[in-house]
């Protein structure tokens, strides 16, 4: 039902239930906002919407106040300045100005409300709640000192990743938010998701990094520096540089590597490939020899961690593959060093990857299978970013450039890894064909496109039946599809599942901010790119075949089994 | 049903049991059985009564003879005498504060008899863990009622119609409430009881529970009826044991007996409660917070709208009130709103239940009728403020309440009247502060606790609350900044206006009610750096010192005598004093009213320390003299010899300064020599005490009376670089009644300044004095010396209310001085021209005027003549400032001279005032006060530095006593002081109180608990 408010002085009709915040969006006027969030959080905790509502006591938060019909609000008079400018003067009251150095510099919330709001000046100083620093991880970074306590990161961990990392602790001044018990995030169930360093608004989360490690690398003469990407990042990258989200930027921004003086330029892409190839086998030997079904994806490190953590008695589900970027790591350091005949123990593998967790993933004792640790270190796409901007690169000016062989191949079905759905279209897209050895005509499986939370489908091959099949994004969705399994209701094949909402497009280290619109426009990319490939099967991928005949032999054979799978440790759910 | 001849309720309720009623109720109900009486005689665990401070207690019925402060031995005398005997135990009844009487029926005791309890109707009176004594008090009547014979919305009507407000705080209508609950669309409803109590020191809800738990179960479930739902959780905080305990036994008898579950009183009616128990979060009594936290979620407040009559807990309609309201319900819904509607305001109905606490002498539980006067809750009710101090204010409504001052103690205590005030009723914490209290260290004990028990959920309430906090930290600690009390201002305006609960709205109240009342208390910490109420530690070394208006280091000589270096005492008390031996005797002493000590026993007896130390050096040679500073070559006249100019010339001479006194008399002394009578304060000490004056080189010329033979202009004409004007107040008040001017009647000032001065007073046959003042007493007792056949005092309020020092109150009695209050004169009566007696009105006291003291007023028909041959009319001086003759000092409303209340200064350069002419009649020890103020400040005009001496505090606080402290620390009590025998005095003027000798003296002075003496870190 359409009722008529009253915003600033004009009439705007909005539909009964609308937020004020959205109806005064509606009548183009933007009322600031901190601790909302879309499609995550609005609580009214922050005290920065609050607008004026005429018979009202008192000011009302306008992210969580529902219109009323014949409503007279005011968003910009006098007390409703003076009471959002004092929410966010009391915040810097209690902050430390390190904004210069601060990692969110120039993308703090914080410090572009308090200019928009017009502060000049903090009157009010005193005792700094504080806080402290913790680099237990190695994937996230807290500092507590920069925290506003918005909640989002607490919202965000609990309602949407259903992991519950970090709770709101104490009263009063010392209200903050760490891990229960006040423990280090790294001895807590945390999945490094890094969903929380995405929508922190401050520098309080962000993703620990390592480009000084990098640069260090690169500067080091005896060292030969590799570099791989994942697909989402040559979809969000551009975005660091003002290019609208969903640019794919993948030729500036391999051109930009080479800048920055890595020796080799691969593609995760043609690990994904690989992936497929182990993946699907592994499926369908499990389907024929009636292993444990359904089987799940492995390529999210956010994801393996959460299963370890809360479903250790379903690890048996997960498929043994190494996620793409782990694999590329270890043929990296043996297949490539023999091509190249250098010495392994001098690779340096960088894996830029739109995720967190894999650089907790690169650090787990069993990712030494080269005989040394595979992958060196992940920078996520913000980070990548920064070392372009550190070494002064014009990124708009840079010419497209490719890849360097031999793993530097891809098919689309690799390229739509970073969508949600992508692993389970493109390990379709082989394993039909692997199964019935027929041509797979229509390539794309729509069904399990899209944001929906969990998506289904059923796909008929001949031999099998109907191969049915889920995807879940976002670790809340991941876990009710375990509940499903648990309790039996779940008969699927095959389930494909990312820490992160969208899949890697959302992950925790991409580009700042997040939301479906970009997610979507982020996947839309991948999906363009796909349909403009000549190869849109990973078995077509004339490297893959190759790199099979000269070195790995099979899928699942003697020494793929050495280098591209692993096993999963059991973890404690506190 | 078995009969017993007596009952004996051993009052249950929290604080009596961790006082140990457990142990009385076993050791009266051994001694019962031991007398074999155990089937006469019951012995009942009941509810609190609310009588706190006499706990733990007992009642015995049928008399309903009260017994307080028990303890397991006063079992036996309790069963032995009252029990078997019928003899009531005197020593164990209550005793009234000011009259020491024994009342032995509590019904009579001031405190219950202005009760009218409601909603505490059970408590004190049956075993709450007995559902059937509940029951025989009508207890499940009002259920019944409601399902068999009323229909849902008849229910609504009747809570609606009653006018009860929510009693929680916000006082929204109840009945509204369950109307807009009983509407809200939904298969699901809950009731829910808030009994999260956490305002400090309010217990209204505990004792609910504990004492009457089933009235509580019996309105959730007649609420659940009328709004349609089946379960109810009440909401107890974890710090209340016993009242979860009570509660719960409760909820499984009234399943038992059906009030309970399904099919209630087989009416199809099904309603079941649930206790839930919070961890002790202050916020959780904040409604939104208090449903996340039944739900299982951190207790943090959402912003409203929904509101959970609407979308509450598990998103149901929820109806959620407090414990107190739901206590009215059943009175309700049985006696018939219009009952109920009878008690309070026309829109506070009811009563309201009361945690009075604090400095009143009756603390505990009270319950009044709304739009009871806040005056008749302390005074009547309460008892007063203890130890006779003098009410400041009352904290009503705890952390989100506020202060009502002494001139607003008329106040009925409703929800509008008091928010007109800035404060609120809120759930009926009541905090009677007295002058020991520091307001501005009151606002931050407040914030503090708000600032602590914040859910941290929006910036305003997290961090604003604890800017707020740190400003009124800075200022108790003497760090206050002038912008401070702007900067409070602004932060409390925007958390009030931008925070996000309740909570949060309303934590800056504390604050902005004290700045709103007691603004100067804030700017005398911020800018004089002193805290009048002796609290703030930081602002001064020891309370005494910072007691008194002449800055004396009390703590210092009292040190030094208990060591015995009496000359160095002396220094200490002559640095800041030339009066000590006069001030030893007459001081109103205000440093013994902030003594530490009193928190023992009682206070040091510092002035009659000062007595002895001044005494001693008069008599020994040499006698101590301070020495001046190097003459600086100026002049300054002082007018009047009385103790401010006396003062005055005293510090301008030790600041070198020559100085010439003026005086109108022919004696120095002002007051001290023709005010006070020599019984009190001897002519000799007093002239031994100028005479040290005048040896600093002081001239004093006589018979020189300002206006007169001298001017200002006069004065400065003949080189004088600044004058003081020390005039005092000497002029006695009329009392403007018929017959005044008869020949019989005079003014006290005029009655003692002529017997002082020598001359020839007669005195004969009855003489009634007209005050209740030091000039009424000293006029009294001058004329009792004089030879008057009979002494009476005619004051029109009660004796409590005498300004005259208690002390000598006490000796005028002791004489045989009769003492007639609430009685006011009207007439002289007249007879041959000749004054004979006084006509007067018997008064009662009415309202309370702004300075905090009942009206009298008269009582129709009630005069009376009181027999007098002499009339003393003694009812108050003014300043003579008949001087004025337009030099620029000039008279200000009051009539008195108009002055830089800091520096003394008037309006015309190099002219200052201090005492009595500033003051209106005031103390010997601020008029000293003021002269030394006023001296400084002309050291200051004329280019001297204008600090007072302070040579001896740094080495005094270093002083390491040589005695064992630890044998004077435990009671003691004062060391007694000798007194001329009341015999001795006929028609005398010797001195009464006779002094310390050296022995006691150290003794006494060995009682210091030298709290000046700071823990360093």
């Amino acid at each position: 039902m359409m009722i008529n408010i009253t915003i600033d002085g004009r009439p705007v009709e909005v539909e009964e239930g609308t937020t004020i915040l959205n109806a005064a969006a509606q009548a183009n006027v933007r009322i600031p906002t901190l601790c909302y969030l879309p499609e995550v959080q609005a609580i009214g905790a922050c005290r920065v919407c609050l607008v004026e509502i005429e018979g009202n006591r008192t000011l009302q938060a306008a992210c969580v106040s529902p219109v009323a019909n014949g409503q007279v609000i005011h968003t910009n008079t006098e007390r409703v300045r003076k009471a959002r400018r004092f929410a966010v003067e009391m915040l810097l009251s209690n902050h430390p100005f390190e904004c210069l150095s601060c990692a969110k510099n120039l993308h703090c919330d914080l410090q572009s409300l308090a200019y928009d709001l017009g502060i000049r000046e903090i009157r009010f100083s005193g005792e700094k709640s504080g806080g402290r620093i913790d680099e237990s991880s190695p994937s996230i970074r807290r500092d507590q000192n920069k925290c506003i306590l918005c909640r989002r990161c607490v919202t965000v961990c609990q309602e949407i990743q259903s992991v519950t990392a970090l709770y709101m602790q104490g009263r009063g001044f010392e209200t903050r938010v760490e891990p229960a018990f006040d423990r280090d995030i790294n001895d807590v169930a945390c999945t490094n998701c890094g969903q929380c360093s995405i929508v922190c608004p401050v520098g309080a989360i962000t993703e620990k990094e390592y480009i000084d490690d990098v640069w260090a690398a690169l500067n080091d003469p005896t060292k030969f520096v590799v570099i791989q990407d994942a697909p989402a990042v040559r979809a969000a990258l551009g975005e660091e540089f003002g290019y609208p989200p969903g640019t794919l930027v993948t030729g500036k921004m391999l051109a930009a590597a080479r800048r920055l003086g890595f020796d080799r330029v691969f593609d995760t892409n043609f690990a994904a490939d690989l992936t497929i190839l182990e993946e699907g086998t592994e499926l369908l030997t499990r389907v024929k020899k009636g292993g444990v079904l359904p089987m799940i994806t492995s390529c999210s490190p956010g994801w393996i961690k959460f299963i370890e953590h809360f479903y250790p008695e379903l690890l048996d589900h997960l498929s043994t593959c190494k996620s793409p970027h782990m694999m590329l790591g270890a043929l990296a350091k043996t297949y490539f060093a023999q091509k190249v005949g250098v010495d392994p123990k001098d690779i340096v593998v960088v894996s830029v990857m739109p995720c967190t967790a894999k650089k907790f993933e690169c650090n787990r004792p069993e990712m030494y299978d080269s005989g040394y640790k595979d992958v060196d270190y992940v920078l996520t796409t913000r980070e990548f970013a920064k070392m372009i901007k550190q070494a002064g690169i014009d990124f708009e000016g840079l010419p497209d450039e490719s890849y360097d062989d031999p793993m530097g191949e891809y098919t689309g079905a690799a390229t739509i890894f970073g969508a949600t759905g992508g692993v389970m279209e493109a390990a379709l897209r082989t394993a039909y064909e692997v199964a019935t050895g027929k041509t797979l005509e229509n390539v794309e499986f729509t069904d399990v496109r899209g944001l929906e939370g969990i998506k289904e489908a059923a796909v008929p091959v001949e031999g099998i039946g109907d191969v049915r099949v889920a995807v879940a994004h976002g670790l809340g969705n991941a876990r009710k599809l375990l509940e499903r399994i648990k309790s039996g209701e779940a008969n699927y094949h095959f389930i494909e599942v990312m820490a992160c909402p969208g899949g890697c497009v959302g992950g925790g280290g991409q580009p700042i901010p997040v939301n479906d619109e970009i997610r979507a426009k982020r996947a839309q990319a991948l999906y363009n790119e796909d349909c403009a490939l000549t190869y849109r099967k990973s078995h077509d991928n004339p490297s893959i075949k190759k790199i099979y005949e000269e070195y790995l032999g099979q899928p699942l054979g003697e020494k793929s089994h050495h280098l591209l799978h692993t096993h999963y440790t059991p973890r404690s759910k506190f | 049903m078995e009969v017993s001849r007596a009952h004996i309720l051993v009052c249950a309720g929290a604080a009596c049991v961790s006082s140990g009623c457990r142990q009385i109720r076993d050791a009266v109900v051994n001694k019962v059985i031991e007398q074999g009486l155990q089937n006469e005689i019951k012995v009942i665990e009941t509810g609190c009564i609310g009588s706190c401070d006499l706990g733990p207690l007992a009642l015995v019925y049928p008399e309903g003879v009260l017994y307080q402060k028990l303890t397991p031995a006063d079992a036996e005398e309790i069963v032995t005498e009252h029990l078997l005997k019928g003899r009531i135990v005197e020593r164990l009844l209550y005793k009234e504060a000011v009259t020491s009487k024994t009342v032995p029926s509590m019904k009579e005791i001031d405190f219950f008899r202005n009760q009218i309890k409601i909603v505490l109707r059970n408590c004190g009176v049956i075993n709450p863990m007995n559902i059937e004594e509940y029951i025989a008090r009508d207890g499940y009547l009002a259920l019944g009622k409601a399902l068999t014979s009323m229909t849902r919305e008849e229910v609504i009507d009747e809570v609606l119609k009653s006018g009860l407000r929510g009693r929680g705080g916000g006082g929204f209508p109840t009945g509204l409430k369950w109307k807009f609950a009983f509407q809200s669309p939904g298969e699901v409803k809950y009731v829910v009881c808030n009994a999260d109590e956490g305002d400090p020191g309010a217990f209204m809800d505990r004792s609910v529970l504990e004492g009457d738990p089933h009235s509580v179960i019996e309105a959730m479930a007649i609420a659940a009826y009328a709004i349609g739902a089946q379960q109810g959780y009440v909401y107890v905080r974890a710090e209340y044991p016993l009242a979860i305990e009570r509660l719960n036994w409760a909820i499984g008898q009234a399943r038992e007996y059906k009030f309970l579950g399904e099919n209630i009183l087989e009416t199809g009616f099904n309603f079941d409660l649930e206790i839930r128990i919070g961890a002790g979060a202050f916020v959780c009594g904040e409604e939104t917070a208090l449903m996340m936290s039944i739900e299982g979620k951190r207790g943090e407040p959402r912003p409203r709208p929904p509101f959970p009559v609407v979308k509450g807990l598990f998103n149901a309609p929820t109806l959620l009130n407090n414990v107190e309201t739901y206590a009215n319900i059943a009175a309700i819904i049985n006696n018939g709103s219009a009952w109920y509607a009878q008690y309070g305001t026309e829109k506070s109905k009811g009563t309201k239940v009361f945690a009075l606490a604090g400095a009143v002498n009756n603390t505990g539980l009270v319950e009044v009728p709304m739009g009871t006067p806040l005056g008749d809750i302390v005074f009547n009710i309460g008892g007063g403020i203890k130890g006779g101090k003098k009410y400041k204010a009352a904290q009503l409504g705890g952390p989100s309440g506020g202060c009502i001052p002494i001139d607003h103690l008329n106040v009925p205590v409703d929800y509008e009247s008091v928010a007109e005030l800035g404060a609120i009723v809120g759930s009926g914490g009541l905090i009677v502060a007295d002058e020991d209290t520091c307001m501005v260290d009151f606002a931050r004990f407040f914030l503090d606790f708000i600032q602590h028990e914040s859910c941290g959920k929006c910036p305003p309430c997290r961090i604003g609350t604890k800017r707020m906090l740190e400003i009124l930290k800075r200022i108790t600690h003497g760090e206050g900044k002038p912008e401070d009390i702007d900067d409070l201002i602004e932060l409390a305006t925007r958390i009030k206006d931008s925070a996000l609960c309740g909570l949060g709205q309303t934590a800056p109240n504390p604050v902005l009610s004290t700045l709103q009342y007691f603004r100067h208390e804030y700017m005398e910490h911020i800018e004089d750096k002193h805290c009048r109420a002796g609290v703030c530690s930081a602002l001064f070394d020891a309370p005494c010192q910072n007691a008194c208006p002449a800055d004396q280091n009390a703590w210092g000589y009292v040190t030094l005598i208990s060591e015995g270096r009496m000359k160095e005492a002396i220094a200490v008390i002559k640095e800041s004093n030339p009066f000590p031996a006069t001030l030893g005797r007459v001081c109103v002493h205000p440093c013994e009213a902030k003594c530490r000590r009193a928190q023992i026993d009682a206070p040091i007896s510092i002035c009659s320390l000062k007595r002895f130390a001044a005494d001693m050096d008069m008599k020994s040679h040499p006698r101590y003299r301070p020495q001046a500073e190097e003459p600086k070559g100026k002049k300054v006249a002082v007018i009047g010899a009385g103790p401010a100019g006396l003062a005055g010339a005293y510090f301008l001479a030790l600041k070198g300064y020559g100085v010439t006194v003026f005086e109108a008399l022919p004696v120095a002394g002002g007051m001290l020599a023709v005010g006070i009578p020599d019984y009190r304060l001897p002519r000799e000490i007093l002239e031994n005490e100028i005479k040290s004056i005048t040896d600093l080189g002081v001239e004093i010329k006589y018979n020189m009376a300002f206006g007169k033979e001298i001017t200002t202009e006069k004065l400065f004409g003949e080189g004088y670089d600044a004058i003081l004007v020390a005039t005092g107040a000497h002029k006695g008040q009329k009392l403007n009644i018929p017959g005044e001017e008869t020949p019989g009647v005079l003014d006290g000032v005029t009655f003692l300044r002529d017997v002082n001065l020598g001359k020839t007073v007669k005195v004969e046959g009855k003489v009634a004095v007209i005050g209740g003042g030091n000039v009424a007493i000293d006029a009294a007792r001058a004329a009792l010396r004089l030879g008057a056949s009979e002494v009476s005092i005619l004051y029109r309020r009660e004796r409590s209310d005498m300004p005259a020092y208690s002390e000598e109150i006490d000796e005028a009695e002791n004489e045989g001085i009769s003492i007639h209050t609430l009685t006011a004169p009207r007439t002289i009566v007249a007879k041959d021209g000749k004054a004979v007696g006084v006509e007067c009105t018997r008064m009662s006291l009415g309202k309370f005027d702004k300075g905090g003291r009942r009206t009298p007023q008269a009582i129709a028909g009630s005069d009376f003549v009181a027999d007098a041959d002499m009339v003393i009319a003694a009812i108050g001086q003014t300043p003579d400032l008949s001087w004025m003759n337009g030099d620029g000092v000039k008279a200000d409303k009051a009539g008195t001279v108009e002055v830089n209340i800091k520096t003394l200064a008037t309006g015309a350069a190099g002219i200052f005032a201090a005492g009595d002419n500033v003051r209106g009649p005031a103390t010997v020890v601020e008029a000293v006060g003021d002269g030394k103020t006023a001296a400084m400040a002309i050291d200051e005009f004329l280019g001297g530095d204008g600090k007072a001496p302070n040579a001896f505090r740094d080495e005094l606080v270093n002083v390491v006593v040589t005695y064992d402290e630890a044998v004077y620390q435990k009671e003691l009590g004062k060391t007694a002081m000798p007194h001329l025998p009341v015999s001795k005095r006929d028609r005398n003027f010797n001195e009464v109180v006779l002094g310390y000798d050296q022995n006691a003296a150290v003794e006494e002075a060995k009682r210091c608990l030298h709290c000046y003496l700071r823990q360093t870190e």
